[in-house]
């Protein structure tokens, strides 16, 4: 195999890394959302965590993204909108991943 | 309650920062849907083209403050309390560029003042970590939220102390660059007023393109860049261009 091509392959991954790591902050920046006035991450410990609490309760408290306590009384709904966030986010990062793993990286 | 966004625009000599306004604005009335003002002066003013429904304010900008040896119109900010008409501000520079809605949700919080402390270099080179600058923890004022009220008066008061006494603040800090950077200054007075232990915050990075980033094209959807003889692009996030010469794309 020729330099050449060594190196276009090199280039290829280090464009893809950095194509990821963007997409990646654009999907965590996208995560966040504001319920009643509170700022969450739509990531998998806050899903976890409350669906985990609504098991057992009706109302319970999380913390949010600047550690203030907040009280969930519409567990069902708050889920429900953190997991739509979660897929939206997810769902356009994937969609950055399949265009490079077209280009062959 | 009023909601809105205040934008701060002076052309210098090196730098029609009006063109970058026209592509601020136009983004901010696409994706954020919220009423706008502007404060400027009558020669930026007079360049700038027609923009719609856009509040104007006219001051005359502090200057002598300089950037890499250029004119840098950037000392008014902590006047942002008073120029603002609204209840709720979202403050922005004009060189932030709205891709996405991503900022309107924080209008409905119940924070006071929100802004920035990380920033995400998008050629990933890691070089937008001011910290070992200085010895305070870094915020971006590029971006911040603030509601009227007593608590946002007091932080826009301890600004302006803050910069009146720029100088001694630079040297207590050991802040790296002397002229005066509103991220310093917003950085001091909160850690200041928030007696030194913490204040509330947007939890995402701002999206930044490094200076020597050429910006070749931008679309309503993202920009596309080249560095190093590579281009890249990004789509539906939100960014922050240090690369001026935006303006001429």
């Amino acid at each position: 195999m020729d330099i050449s091509q060594l190196k276009k392959s090199a280039d290829l991954s280090y464009d893809t890394a950095v194509a990821k790591r963007n997409a990646l902050e654009k999907a965590h920046a996208r995560q966040i959302i504001v319920y009643r006035e509170h700022i969450f991450r739509a990531d998998p410990q806050t899903i976890c965590l409350v669906r985990t609490l609504k098991e057992t309760n009706d109302t319970f408290f999380v913390l949010d993204t600047n550690s203030n306590p907040v009280e969930i009384t519409d567990p069902t709904g708050f889920l429900s909108k953190l997991i739509e966030r979660n897929q939206e986010t997810l769902n356009a990062y994937h969609q950055t991943q399949q265009t490079f793993t077209k280009k062959g990286a | 309650m009023s909601r809105g966004v205040l934008l701060f625009c002076f052309d210098t000599e090196h730098t029609r920062y009006h063109r970058l306004l026209e592509k601020c604005v136009h983004l901010i009335g696409k994706n954020l849907e919220l009423p706008i003002t502007v404060i400027t002066d009558h020669d930026t003013f007079n360049k700038i083209k027609p923009l719609g429904f856009i509040n104007y304010k006219f001051i005359e900008p502090e200057r002598g403050n300089t950037k890499m040896g250029k004119s840098w119109n950037n000392a008014d900010r902590h006047m942002a309390y008073e120029l603002s008409p609204y209840d709720t501000t979202l403050v922005m520079d004009i060189d932030y560029f709205c891709f996405t809605d991503n900022l309107l949700q924080f209008m409905d919080t119940g924070h006071d003042f929100l802004i920035p402390d990380q920033a995400h270099d998008l050629t990933d080179r890691e070089n937008l970590q001011h910290r070992k600058w200085s010895m305070v923890p870094m915020v971006w004022a590029t971006v911040f939220i603030f509601k009227k009220g007593e608590k946002s008066r007091m932080i826009f008061e301890m600004i302006k102390y803050i910069k009146k006494h720029y100088s001694y603040f630079n040297k207590l800090y050991r802040i790296f660059s002397s002229n005066l950077r509103n991220d310093y200054v917003f950085a001091i007075a909160l850690q200041q007023l928030g007696g030194f232990v913490g204040y509330d915050k947007f939890p995402f990075a701002l999206s930044t393109l490094p200076p020597d980033c050429e910006i070749v094209e931008m679309t309503d959807n993202g920009i596309a860049w080249k560095h190093n003889d590579q281009i890249n692009f990004i789509e539906q996030q939100d960014v922050h261009v240090l690369n001026k010469e935006v303006a001429d794309v």
